[in-house]
Protein backbone atom coordinates (compact mmCIF):
# COMPACT_ATOMS: atom_id res chain seq x y z
CA UNK A 1 0.00 0.00 0.00
CA UNK A 2 1.56 3.33 -1.03
CA UNK A 3 2.16 5.68 1.86
CA UNK A 4 2.41 9.45 2.05
CA UNK A 5 3.87 11.29 5.02
CA UNK A 6 2.99 14.90 5.77
CA UNK A 7 5.40 16.76 8.02
CA UNK A 8 4.56 20.25 9.26
CA UNK A 9 4.64 21.82 12.70
CA UNK A 10 1.47 23.75 11.91
CA UNK A 11 -1.61 21.68 12.49
CA UNK A 12 -3.77 23.49 9.98
CA UNK A 13 -1.31 22.84 7.19
CA UNK A 14 -1.19 19.13 8.05
CA UNK A 15 -4.96 19.03 8.10
CA UNK A 16 -5.16 20.93 4.85
CA UNK A 17 -2.80 18.63 2.98
CA UNK A 18 -4.46 15.58 4.48
CA UNK A 19 -7.84 16.85 3.31
CA UNK A 20 -6.42 17.71 -0.10
CA UNK A 21 -5.12 14.17 -0.52
CA UNK A 22 -8.18 12.49 0.97
CA UNK A 23 -9.47 11.11 -2.31
CA UNK A 24 -6.22 9.19 -2.77
CA UNK A 25 -7.28 7.02 0.15
CA UNK A 26 -9.91 5.55 -2.12
CA UNK A 27 -7.03 4.23 -4.20
CA UNK A 28 -5.60 2.57 -1.12
CA UNK A 29 -3.06 5.23 -0.24
CA UNK A 30 -2.24 5.54 3.45
CA UNK A 31 -1.65 9.04 4.80
CA UNK A 32 0.51 9.57 7.87
CA UNK A 33 1.38 12.81 9.61
CA UNK A 34 4.14 14.09 11.86
CA UNK A 35 4.50 17.45 13.55
CA UNK A 36 8.27 17.54 13.94
CA UNK A 37 11.44 16.35 12.28
CA UNK A 38 12.36 13.66 14.81
CA UNK A 39 8.94 12.04 14.63
CA UNK A 40 9.10 12.26 10.84
CA UNK A 41 12.37 10.31 10.82
CA UNK A 42 10.90 7.61 13.07
CA UNK A 43 7.94 7.18 10.76
CA UNK A 44 10.08 7.23 7.63
CA UNK A 45 12.32 4.49 8.97
CA UNK A 46 9.39 2.35 10.00
CA UNK A 47 6.79 2.96 7.31
CA UNK A 48 9.06 3.79 4.37
CA UNK A 49 6.64 6.15 2.63
CA UNK A 50 6.87 6.67 -1.13
CA UNK A 51 6.30 10.40 -0.81
CA UNK A 52 7.02 12.96 1.91
CA UNK A 53 5.70 16.50 2.09
CA UNK A 54 8.25 18.20 4.28
CA UNK A 55 7.99 21.67 5.74
CA UNK A 56 11.30 23.51 5.73
CA UNK A 57 10.75 25.91 8.60
CA UNK A 58 10.32 23.78 11.69
CA UNK A 59 11.78 24.30 15.17
CA UNK A 60 14.68 22.08 16.27
CA UNK A 61 15.14 19.83 13.25
CA UNK A 62 14.26 21.66 10.07
CA UNK A 63 13.21 20.21 6.73
CA UNK A 64 16.69 20.39 5.20
CA UNK A 65 18.10 18.32 8.08
CA UNK A 66 15.37 15.71 7.83
CA UNK A 67 15.82 15.52 4.07
CA UNK A 68 19.58 15.23 4.41
CA UNK A 69 19.31 12.42 6.95
CA UNK A 70 16.84 10.47 4.83
CA UNK A 71 18.53 10.88 1.48
CA UNK A 72 22.20 10.93 2.45
CA UNK A 73 22.68 9.34 5.89
CA UNK A 74 20.03 6.66 5.58
CA UNK A 75 20.51 6.36 1.82
CA UNK A 76 16.76 6.18 1.21
CA UNK A 77 17.06 7.91 -2.11
CA UNK A 78 13.93 6.44 -3.65
CA UNK A 79 11.69 8.34 -1.23
CA UNK A 80 10.32 11.34 -3.12
CA UNK A 81 10.71 14.41 -0.95
CA UNK A 82 8.78 17.61 -1.64
CA UNK A 83 9.91 20.56 0.46
CA UNK A 84 7.26 23.07 1.48
CA UNK A 85 8.41 26.64 1.75
CA UNK A 86 6.55 29.80 2.58
CA UNK A 87 6.11 32.31 -0.18
CA UNK A 88 8.00 35.52 0.39
CA UNK A 89 10.70 33.74 2.31
CA UNK A 90 13.83 33.33 0.30
CA UNK A 91 14.13 29.64 -0.47
CA UNK A 92 17.69 28.42 -0.42
CA UNK A 93 17.72 26.41 -3.63
CA UNK A 94 21.33 25.43 -3.02
CA UNK A 95 20.43 23.80 0.29
CA UNK A 96 17.43 22.16 -1.32
CA UNK A 97 19.68 20.61 -3.93
CA UNK A 98 22.39 19.61 -1.44
CA UNK A 99 20.00 17.72 0.80
CA UNK A 100 18.77 15.80 -2.23
CA UNK A 101 15.14 16.92 -2.26
CA UNK A 102 13.19 16.21 -5.42
CA UNK A 103 10.94 19.25 -5.61
CA UNK A 104 9.85 22.27 -3.66
CA UNK A 105 6.42 23.84 -3.47
CA UNK A 106 5.65 27.27 -2.09
CA UNK A 107 2.82 27.92 0.35
CA UNK A 108 0.12 28.91 -0.29
CA UNK A 109 0.04 25.99 -2.68
CA UNK A 110 -2.73 25.15 -5.08
CA UNK A 111 -4.52 22.11 -3.59
CA UNK A 112 -5.36 20.83 -7.04
CA UNK A 113 -1.75 20.96 -8.21
CA UNK A 114 -0.56 19.32 -5.04
CA UNK A 115 -3.02 16.47 -5.46
CA UNK A 116 -2.11 15.98 -9.11
CA UNK A 117 1.58 15.97 -8.25
CA UNK A 118 1.03 13.32 -5.57
CA UNK A 119 -0.98 11.18 -7.98
CA UNK A 120 1.69 11.52 -10.61
CA UNK A 121 4.47 10.51 -8.23
CA UNK A 122 2.54 7.50 -6.95
CA UNK A 123 1.55 6.55 -10.48
CA UNK A 124 -2.18 6.89 -9.84
CA UNK A 125 -3.07 8.96 -12.89
CA UNK B 1 -20.30 14.05 2.10
CA UNK B 2 -18.72 10.65 1.73
CA UNK B 3 -19.60 7.97 4.21
CA UNK B 4 -17.56 8.15 7.37
CA UNK B 5 -14.35 6.16 7.08
CA UNK B 6 -14.61 3.93 10.13
CA UNK B 7 -11.84 1.72 8.87
CA UNK B 8 -9.39 4.59 8.93
CA UNK B 9 -10.31 5.57 12.45
CA UNK B 10 -10.00 2.00 13.71
CA UNK B 11 -6.69 1.39 12.00
CA UNK B 12 -5.05 4.31 13.75
CA UNK B 13 -2.55 3.25 16.36
CA UNK B 14 -3.89 5.51 19.10
CA UNK B 15 -7.44 4.25 18.54
CA UNK B 16 -6.33 0.62 18.68
CA UNK B 17 -4.33 1.28 21.84
CA UNK B 18 -7.32 2.97 23.48
CA UNK B 19 -9.66 0.11 22.59
CA UNK B 20 -7.13 -2.48 23.77
CA UNK B 21 -6.79 -0.73 27.13
CA UNK B 22 -10.53 -0.30 27.48
CA UNK B 23 -11.35 -3.93 26.78
CA UNK B 24 -8.55 -5.08 29.04
CA UNK B 25 -9.62 -2.95 31.97
CA UNK B 26 -13.23 -4.03 31.48
CA UNK B 27 -12.00 -7.63 31.14
CA UNK B 28 -14.09 -8.19 28.07
CA UNK B 29 -13.80 -8.88 24.37
CA UNK B 30 -15.55 -6.88 21.74
CA UNK B 31 -15.51 -7.03 18.00
CA UNK B 32 -16.29 -4.18 15.67
CA UNK B 33 -17.60 -4.72 12.15
CA UNK B 34 -18.28 -2.22 9.40
CA UNK B 35 -21.78 -1.71 8.03
CA UNK B 36 -20.88 -4.04 5.18
CA UNK B 37 -19.77 -6.73 7.60
CA UNK B 38 -15.98 -6.43 7.45
CA UNK B 39 -14.27 -7.06 10.79
CA UNK B 40 -12.34 -3.93 11.74
CA UNK B 41 -11.35 -4.68 15.31
CA UNK B 42 -11.22 -7.71 17.59
CA UNK B 43 -12.26 -11.24 17.02
CA UNK B 44 -15.79 -11.73 15.78
CA UNK B 45 -16.07 -15.48 16.14
CA UNK B 46 -19.54 -16.25 17.39
CA UNK B 47 -21.05 -12.89 16.45
CA UNK B 48 -23.15 -12.31 13.42
CA UNK B 49 -21.12 -9.90 11.26
CA UNK B 50 -24.34 -8.26 10.10
CA UNK B 51 -27.90 -8.56 11.25
CA UNK B 52 -30.00 -11.14 9.49
CA UNK B 53 -32.89 -9.86 7.39
CA UNK B 54 -36.21 -9.22 9.05
CA UNK B 55 -38.41 -12.29 8.39
CA UNK B 56 -41.31 -10.15 7.12
CA UNK B 57 -39.28 -7.44 5.39
CA UNK B 58 -36.44 -8.88 3.34
CA UNK B 59 -33.66 -6.31 2.86
CA UNK B 60 -34.27 -4.65 6.22
CA UNK B 61 -32.24 -5.67 9.26
CA UNK B 62 -34.04 -7.56 11.97
CA UNK B 63 -33.45 -5.29 14.94
CA UNK B 64 -35.17 -7.71 17.27
CA UNK B 65 -32.28 -9.98 16.54
CA UNK B 66 -29.71 -7.30 17.11
CA UNK B 67 -26.73 -8.54 18.91
CA UNK B 68 -24.60 -5.44 18.57
CA UNK B 69 -24.63 -1.72 19.18
CA UNK B 70 -24.64 0.69 16.27
CA UNK B 71 -21.84 3.15 15.57
CA UNK B 72 -23.61 6.20 14.21
CA UNK B 73 -22.23 8.82 11.84
CA UNK B 74 -24.54 11.42 10.38
CA UNK B 75 -27.61 9.48 11.50
CA UNK B 76 -26.47 6.33 9.74
CA UNK B 77 -25.07 3.13 11.19
CA UNK B 78 -21.55 2.81 9.82
CA UNK B 79 -20.66 -0.22 11.94
CA UNK B 80 -21.52 -2.40 14.90
CA UNK B 81 -19.93 -3.27 18.20
CA UNK B 82 -20.59 -6.82 19.33
CA UNK B 83 -19.89 -8.17 22.76
CA UNK B 84 -21.14 -8.48 26.29
CA UNK B 85 -24.13 -6.15 26.43
CA UNK B 86 -23.24 -3.73 29.18
CA UNK B 87 -19.57 -3.49 28.43
CA UNK B 88 -20.05 -3.30 24.67
CA UNK B 89 -22.50 -0.48 25.30
CA UNK B 90 -19.82 1.48 27.14
CA UNK B 91 -17.34 0.87 24.36
CA UNK B 92 -19.73 1.95 21.63
CA UNK B 93 -20.24 5.21 23.51
CA UNK B 94 -16.51 5.84 23.38
CA UNK B 95 -16.33 4.92 19.71
CA UNK B 96 -19.29 7.14 18.90
CA UNK B 97 -17.65 9.99 20.69
CA UNK B 98 -14.49 9.51 18.65
CA UNK B 99 -16.53 9.35 15.45
CA UNK B 100 -18.25 12.60 16.34
CA UNK B 101 -14.97 14.38 17.07
CA UNK B 102 -13.48 12.98 13.90
CA UNK B 103 -16.41 14.22 11.85
CA UNK B 104 -16.21 17.68 13.32
CA UNK B 105 -12.54 17.77 12.50
CA UNK B 106 -13.32 16.65 8.99
CA UNK B 107 -15.96 19.35 8.51
CA UNK B 108 -13.52 21.93 9.74
CA UNK B 109 -10.83 20.63 7.42
CA UNK B 110 -13.20 20.74 4.45
CA UNK B 111 -14.11 24.31 5.24
CA UNK B 112 -10.47 25.27 5.71
CA UNK B 113 -9.62 23.71 2.38
CA UNK B 114 -12.39 25.69 0.69
CA UNK B 115 -11.04 28.89 2.16
CA UNK B 116 -7.55 27.91 1.21
CA UNK B 117 -8.66 27.35 -2.35
CA UNK B 118 -10.05 30.87 -2.41
CA UNK B 119 -6.86 32.22 -0.97
CA UNK B 120 -4.62 30.55 -3.54
CA UNK B 121 -7.01 31.69 -6.25
CA UNK B 122 -6.64 35.28 -5.07
CA UNK B 123 -2.88 34.97 -4.91
CA UNK B 124 -2.90 33.65 -8.42
CA UNK B 125 -5.25 36.38 -9.56
CA UNK B 126 -3.16 39.20 -8.16
CA UNK B 127 -0.06 37.71 -9.69
CA UNK B 128 -1.52 37.29 -13.15
CA UNK B 129 -3.45 40.49 -13.39
CA UNK B 130 -0.31 42.56 -13.85
CA UNK B 131 -1.31 43.88 -17.23
CA UNK B 132 -2.27 47.39 -18.23
CA UNK B 133 -4.91 46.27 -20.65
CA UNK B 134 -8.48 46.69 -19.36
CA UNK B 135 -9.89 44.09 -21.77
CA UNK B 136 -7.35 41.49 -20.70
CA UNK B 137 -8.09 42.10 -17.04
CA UNK B 138 -11.81 41.90 -17.69
CA UNK B 139 -11.50 38.63 -19.59
CA UNK B 140 -9.31 37.15 -16.90
CA UNK B 141 -11.80 38.17 -14.22
CA UNK B 142 -14.64 36.56 -16.14
CA UNK B 143 -12.72 33.34 -16.52
CA UNK B 144 -12.10 33.26 -12.78
CA UNK B 145 -15.70 34.08 -11.91
CA UNK B 146 -16.97 31.22 -14.07
CA UNK B 147 -14.51 28.80 -12.48
CA UNK B 148 -14.98 29.88 -8.89
CA UNK B 149 -18.66 30.75 -8.63
CA UNK B 150 -21.57 28.68 -9.83
CA UNK B 151 -22.55 30.75 -12.86
CA UNK B 152 -23.55 30.25 -16.46
CA UNK B 153 -22.94 33.83 -17.47
CA UNK B 154 -20.62 36.56 -16.35
CA UNK B 155 -20.19 40.08 -17.61
CA UNK B 156 -18.31 43.22 -16.77
CA UNK B 157 -19.82 46.63 -17.33
CA UNK B 158 -17.87 49.86 -17.09
CA UNK B 159 -19.11 53.39 -17.08
CA UNK B 160 -18.22 55.13 -20.31
CA UNK B 161 -16.38 58.23 -19.16
CA UNK B 162 -17.85 60.34 -21.94
CA UNK B 163 -21.48 59.20 -22.14
CA UNK B 164 -21.92 58.12 -18.52
CA UNK B 165 -23.62 54.92 -19.68
CA UNK B 166 -22.79 51.46 -18.40
CA UNK B 167 -21.29 49.44 -21.23
CA UNK B 168 -20.52 45.75 -21.32
CA UNK B 169 -16.83 45.44 -22.07
CA UNK B 170 -16.44 41.71 -21.61
CA UNK B 171 -18.84 38.85 -21.19
CA UNK B 172 -19.05 35.14 -21.41
CA UNK B 173 -21.68 32.49 -21.13
CA UNK B 174 -23.81 30.14 -23.14
CA UNK B 175 -26.69 32.50 -23.57
CA UNK B 176 -24.84 35.74 -23.58
CA UNK B 177 -26.13 38.33 -25.94
CA UNK B 178 -24.42 41.74 -25.86
CA UNK B 179 -26.41 44.10 -23.74
CA UNK B 180 -27.43 47.61 -24.60
CA UNK B 181 -25.66 50.33 -22.65
CA UNK B 182 -27.52 50.97 -19.40
CA UNK B 183 -28.22 54.25 -17.69
CA UNK B 184 -27.02 54.17 -14.08
CA UNK B 185 -30.16 53.54 -12.06
CA UNK B 186 -31.91 51.33 -14.60
CA UNK B 187 -31.97 47.58 -14.30
CA UNK B 188 -30.38 45.65 -11.48
CA UNK B 189 -26.85 46.40 -12.68
CA UNK B 190 -27.65 50.09 -12.96
CA UNK B 191 -29.10 50.13 -9.48
CA UNK B 192 -26.07 48.37 -7.98
CA UNK B 193 -23.92 50.88 -9.83
CA UNK B 194 -25.73 53.79 -8.19
CA UNK B 195 -25.92 52.26 -4.72
CA UNK B 196 -22.34 50.99 -4.85
CA UNK B 197 -23.34 47.93 -2.88
CA UNK B 198 -23.13 44.29 -3.96
CA UNK B 199 -26.37 42.30 -4.13
CA UNK B 200 -27.67 38.77 -4.49
CA UNK B 201 -30.93 38.37 -6.36
CA UNK B 202 -31.86 34.71 -6.34
CA UNK B 203 -35.19 35.29 -8.00
CA UNK B 204 -34.71 37.92 -10.70
CA UNK B 205 -38.18 37.51 -12.20
CA UNK B 206 -39.82 38.81 -9.07
CA UNK B 207 -37.46 41.81 -8.82
CA UNK B 208 -39.15 44.91 -10.27
CA UNK B 209 -35.79 46.28 -11.42
CA UNK B 210 -35.09 43.27 -13.60
CA UNK B 211 -35.28 44.14 -17.28
CA UNK B 212 -36.43 41.04 -19.13
CA UNK B 213 -34.23 40.69 -22.14
CA UNK B 214 -33.41 37.92 -24.51
CA UNK B 215 -31.11 36.39 -21.91
CA UNK B 216 -33.28 34.61 -19.46
CA UNK B 217 -31.59 34.47 -16.11
CA UNK B 218 -32.95 33.30 -12.80
CA UNK B 219 -30.36 34.14 -10.18
CA UNK B 220 -27.86 36.93 -10.17
CA UNK B 221 -24.98 38.15 -8.11
CA UNK B 222 -23.83 41.67 -8.88
CA UNK B 223 -20.99 43.67 -7.33
CA UNK B 224 -19.75 47.20 -7.94
CA UNK B 225 -16.26 47.90 -9.24
CA UNK B 226 -14.94 50.59 -6.97
CA UNK B 227 -11.88 52.66 -7.59
CA UNK B 228 -10.93 55.20 -4.99
CA UNK B 229 -14.42 55.34 -3.46
CA UNK B 230 -15.99 55.90 -6.84
CA UNK B 231 -18.03 53.18 -8.53
CA UNK B 232 -16.79 52.78 -12.09
CA UNK B 233 -18.78 49.73 -13.10
CA UNK B 234 -20.28 46.39 -12.06
CA UNK B 235 -19.59 42.70 -12.45
CA UNK B 236 -22.48 40.26 -12.95
CA UNK B 237 -22.60 36.51 -12.53
CA UNK B 238 -25.82 34.70 -13.19
CA UNK B 239 -27.41 31.31 -13.65
CA UNK B 240 -30.08 30.29 -16.14
CA UNK B 241 -31.79 27.95 -13.71
CA UNK B 242 -32.69 29.19 -10.21
CA UNK B 243 -29.72 29.06 -7.90
CA UNK B 244 -29.24 29.85 -4.28
CA UNK B 245 -26.33 32.24 -4.01
CA UNK B 246 -25.15 32.56 -0.44
CA UNK B 247 -23.55 35.33 1.59
CA UNK B 248 -20.30 33.36 1.27
CA UNK B 249 -20.52 33.50 -2.52
CA UNK B 250 -21.11 37.23 -2.35
CA UNK B 251 -18.18 37.80 -0.07
CA UNK B 252 -15.82 35.83 -2.24
CA UNK B 253 -17.17 37.39 -5.42
CA UNK B 254 -16.70 40.87 -3.97
CA UNK B 255 -13.13 40.12 -2.95
CA UNK B 256 -12.37 39.02 -6.47
CA UNK B 257 -13.99 42.12 -7.92
CA UNK B 258 -12.07 44.39 -5.53
CA UNK B 259 -8.80 42.91 -6.72
CA UNK B 260 -9.82 43.40 -10.32
CA UNK B 261 -10.99 46.95 -9.59
CA UNK B 262 -7.49 48.04 -8.60
CA UNK B 263 -6.09 46.54 -11.76
CA UNK B 264 -8.78 48.06 -13.97
CA UNK B 265 -8.32 51.49 -12.42
CA UNK B 266 -4.58 51.35 -12.94
CA UNK B 267 -5.00 50.18 -16.49
CA UNK B 268 -7.41 53.00 -17.23
CA UNK B 269 -5.00 55.56 -15.85
CA UNK B 270 -2.24 54.04 -17.89
CA UNK B 271 -4.33 54.05 -21.05
CA UNK B 272 -5.30 57.69 -20.54
CA UNK B 273 -1.68 58.56 -19.98
CA UNK B 274 -0.72 56.74 -23.13
CA UNK B 275 -3.40 58.52 -25.13
CA UNK B 276 -2.17 61.87 -23.84
CA UNK B 277 1.37 60.88 -24.72
CA UNK B 278 0.48 59.88 -28.27
CA UNK B 279 -1.42 63.12 -28.66
CA UNK B 280 1.63 65.06 -27.53
CA UNK B 281 3.86 63.17 -29.89
CA UNK B 282 1.43 63.78 -32.73
CA UNK B 283 1.38 67.49 -31.99
CA UNK B 284 5.14 67.53 -31.99
CA UNK B 285 5.25 65.79 -35.36
CA UNK B 286 2.67 68.13 -36.82
CA UNK B 287 4.58 71.17 -35.63
CA UNK B 288 7.61 69.98 -37.51
CA UNK B 289 5.55 69.25 -40.57
CA UNK B 290 4.20 72.78 -40.61
CA UNK B 291 7.65 74.00 -41.59
CA UNK B 292 7.28 72.28 -44.90
CA UNK B 293 3.80 72.97 -46.26
CA UNK B 294 4.31 70.65 -49.20
CA UNK B 295 4.56 67.57 -47.04
CA UNK B 296 1.33 68.25 -45.16
CA UNK B 297 -0.24 65.07 -43.81
CA UNK B 298 2.85 63.01 -44.66
CA UNK B 299 3.34 61.76 -41.09
CA UNK B 300 -0.21 60.59 -40.75
CA UNK B 301 -0.17 58.77 -44.04
CA UNK B 302 3.13 57.07 -43.29
CA UNK B 303 1.68 55.90 -40.01
CA UNK B 304 -1.45 54.57 -41.69
CA UNK B 305 0.54 52.70 -44.35
CA UNK B 306 2.93 51.36 -41.72
CA UNK B 307 0.14 50.06 -39.54
CA UNK B 308 -1.55 48.46 -42.55
CA UNK B 309 1.69 46.67 -43.43
CA UNK B 310 2.18 45.60 -39.82
CA UNK B 311 -1.30 44.09 -39.72
CA UNK B 312 -0.47 41.92 -42.72
CA UNK B 313 2.83 40.90 -41.18
CA UNK B 314 1.04 40.05 -37.94
CA UNK B 315 3.55 41.69 -35.62
CA UNK B 316 2.97 41.66 -31.85
CA UNK B 317 1.31 44.37 -29.77
CA UNK B 318 4.59 45.64 -28.40
CA UNK B 319 6.14 46.04 -31.86
CA UNK B 320 2.96 47.61 -33.11
CA UNK B 321 3.14 50.26 -30.43
CA UNK B 322 6.77 50.86 -31.31
CA UNK B 323 5.87 51.15 -34.97
CA UNK B 324 3.08 53.65 -34.34
CA UNK B 325 5.33 55.99 -32.40
CA UNK B 326 8.32 55.58 -34.69
CA UNK B 327 6.26 56.23 -37.81
CA UNK B 328 4.84 59.40 -36.28
CA UNK B 329 8.28 60.58 -35.26
CA UNK B 330 10.36 59.24 -38.15
CA UNK B 331 11.17 62.68 -39.54
CA UNK B 332 11.57 64.49 -36.22
CA UNK B 333 15.27 64.96 -36.97
CA UNK B 334 14.33 67.35 -39.78
CA UNK B 335 14.02 69.97 -37.09
CA UNK B 336 17.81 70.08 -37.21
CA UNK B 337 17.95 70.70 -40.95
CA UNK B 338 18.07 74.36 -41.96
CA UNK B 339 15.08 75.94 -43.74
CA UNK B 340 17.33 76.87 -46.63
CA UNK B 341 17.91 73.22 -47.41
CA UNK B 342 14.67 71.75 -46.22
CA UNK B 343 12.44 74.16 -48.13
CA UNK B 344 14.55 74.44 -51.24
CA UNK B 345 12.45 73.78 -54.32
CA UNK B 346 15.23 73.41 -56.87
CA UNK B 347 17.72 70.57 -57.13
CA UNK B 348 19.88 70.04 -54.05
CA UNK B 349 23.65 70.17 -54.21
CA UNK B 350 25.64 67.23 -52.87
CA UNK B 351 26.42 69.17 -49.71
CA UNK B 352 22.79 70.09 -49.19
CA UNK B 353 21.78 66.52 -49.73
CA UNK B 354 24.36 65.45 -47.15
CA UNK B 355 22.71 67.78 -44.68
CA UNK B 356 19.29 66.29 -45.36
CA UNK B 357 20.78 62.85 -44.88
CA UNK B 358 21.63 63.75 -41.31
CA UNK B 359 18.02 63.86 -40.17
CA UNK B 360 17.81 60.21 -39.04
CA UNK B 361 20.82 60.75 -36.77
CA UNK B 362 19.39 64.05 -35.49
CA UNK B 363 16.21 62.12 -34.72
CA UNK B 364 18.18 59.60 -32.72
CA UNK B 365 19.85 62.39 -30.76
CA UNK B 366 16.62 64.15 -29.93
CA UNK B 367 14.87 60.98 -28.78
CA UNK B 368 17.79 59.81 -26.73
CA UNK B 369 16.86 62.54 -24.25
CA UNK B 370 13.41 61.08 -23.71
CA UNK B 371 13.18 58.24 -21.29
CA UNK B 372 11.33 55.10 -22.37
CA UNK B 373 11.62 55.92 -26.04
CA UNK B 374 14.92 54.10 -26.60
CA UNK B 375 13.15 51.21 -28.24
CA UNK B 376 11.77 53.30 -31.06
CA UNK B 377 15.14 54.85 -31.94
CA UNK B 378 16.21 52.09 -34.37
CA UNK B 379 12.96 52.61 -36.29
CA UNK B 380 13.78 56.28 -36.73
CA UNK B 381 17.51 56.11 -37.20
CA UNK B 382 17.34 53.40 -39.84
CA UNK B 383 14.33 54.37 -41.92
CA UNK B 384 16.59 55.42 -44.80
CA UNK B 385 18.68 52.27 -44.73
CA UNK B 386 18.31 50.04 -47.78
CA UNK B 387 17.86 46.29 -47.67
CA UNK B 388 20.92 45.87 -49.94
CA UNK B 389 23.12 47.93 -47.63
CA UNK B 390 23.33 51.03 -49.84
CA UNK B 391 21.30 53.30 -47.60
CA UNK B 392 22.24 55.75 -44.85
CA UNK B 393 23.34 56.63 -42.18
CA UNK B 394 25.09 53.36 -41.32
CA UNK B 395 24.78 51.24 -44.45
CA UNK B 396 23.09 48.42 -42.54
CA UNK B 397 21.72 45.55 -44.60
CA UNK B 398 18.98 42.92 -44.41
CA UNK B 399 17.98 41.85 -40.93
CA UNK B 400 20.50 44.24 -39.39
CA UNK B 401 17.89 46.91 -40.05
CA UNK B 402 15.16 46.98 -37.43
CA UNK B 403 11.89 45.60 -38.85
CA UNK B 404 10.12 48.78 -37.80
CA UNK B 405 12.53 50.80 -39.94
CA UNK B 406 12.10 48.44 -42.91
CA UNK B 407 8.34 48.97 -42.69
CA UNK B 408 8.61 52.75 -42.39
CA UNK B 409 11.01 52.80 -45.36
CA UNK B 410 8.36 51.32 -47.65
CA UNK B 411 5.54 53.49 -46.26
CA UNK B 412 7.69 56.64 -46.41
CA UNK B 413 8.88 56.04 -49.98
CA UNK B 414 5.41 55.22 -51.20
CA UNK B 415 4.03 58.45 -49.80
CA UNK B 416 6.96 60.47 -51.14
CA UNK B 417 6.40 59.03 -54.60
CA UNK B 418 2.67 59.70 -54.66
CA UNK B 419 2.82 63.21 -53.16
CA UNK B 420 3.07 66.34 -55.24
CA UNK B 421 6.18 68.45 -54.77
CA UNK B 422 6.74 72.02 -55.95
CA UNK B 423 9.17 70.78 -58.56
CA UNK B 424 7.25 67.69 -59.68
CA UNK B 425 3.87 66.09 -59.67
CA UNK B 426 3.35 62.92 -57.65
CA UNK B 427 3.32 59.54 -59.37
CA UNK B 428 0.07 57.75 -59.92
CA UNK B 429 -0.86 54.98 -57.55
CA UNK B 430 -0.15 52.17 -60.00
CA UNK B 431 3.17 53.59 -61.11
CA UNK B 432 4.23 53.94 -57.48
CA UNK B 433 3.19 50.36 -56.81
CA UNK B 434 5.30 49.29 -59.77
CA UNK B 435 8.28 51.17 -58.35
CA UNK B 436 7.91 49.38 -55.02
CA UNK B 437 7.82 46.04 -56.78
CA UNK B 438 10.86 46.97 -58.85
CA UNK B 439 12.88 47.86 -55.77
CA UNK B 440 11.70 44.90 -53.74
CA UNK B 441 14.68 42.91 -52.53
CA UNK B 442 17.16 45.69 -53.30
CA UNK B 443 16.02 48.91 -51.67
CA UNK B 444 13.19 47.28 -49.72
CA UNK B 445 12.67 44.09 -47.79
CA UNK B 446 10.56 41.98 -50.18
CA UNK B 447 8.61 40.57 -47.22
CA UNK B 448 7.50 44.10 -46.34
CA UNK B 449 6.68 44.98 -49.94
CA UNK B 450 4.59 41.81 -50.22
CA UNK B 451 2.73 42.84 -47.07
CA UNK B 452 2.10 46.28 -48.58
CA UNK B 453 0.58 44.69 -51.69
CA UNK B 454 -1.45 42.37 -49.51
CA UNK B 455 -2.72 45.36 -47.52
CA UNK B 456 -3.57 47.10 -50.80
CA UNK B 457 -5.50 44.02 -51.93
CA UNK B 458 -7.41 44.17 -48.65
CA UNK B 459 -8.28 47.84 -49.25
CA UNK B 460 -6.20 49.08 -46.37
CA UNK B 461 -4.05 51.40 -48.50
CA UNK B 462 -5.90 54.45 -49.70
CA UNK B 463 -4.73 57.68 -51.23
CA UNK B 464 -6.40 60.85 -50.04
CA UNK B 465 -6.62 62.47 -53.44
CA UNK B 466 -7.95 61.00 -56.65
CA UNK B 467 -4.74 59.46 -57.90
CA UNK B 468 -6.20 56.01 -57.46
Amino acid sequence: MPTILIVDDEQHIRLLIEQTLEELEDDGVEILTADNGAEALEIIKEARPELVFLDVMMPKMNGFDVCNTVKNDLGMKSIYIILLTAKGQEFDKEKGRECGSDLYITKPFSPKELRNKAKEILGLQ
Amino acid sequence: MALFNLKKLLSRKDTVRLLDELTESLSTNVCIVSASGVVLYGNCNGYPPVLPDHPDHPGLPDFANMAGFPIIADGQAVGWVHGDDRKANAIVSVVNHMVKTEMEKKALATETLDKYNELTMLYDFVEKVNTFNVKEIANFLIKQVLVQIRADNASIMLENETTGLLETIAASGTYFDPMMPLKPGTGIAGSVMLAGKAEIINDCLSDPRYIVGRNKISSLICAPIKAKEKTIGVVNASTIKPNNYTADDLKFFSTLVTQAAFAIDNARLYENLKKAFIKTVNTLAETIEKRDPYTGGHTKRVMNYSVAIAEELGIGDKDRERLELASILHDIGKIGVSDKVLLKTSKLTDEEFDEIKKHPVYGEEILSYIENLDDIIPGIKSHHERFDGKGYPEGLRGDEIDLIARIIAVADSFDAMTSDRPYRKGLSFDVALGELRKCSGTQFDSKVVDAFFEAHKNHKIKLENDKQ
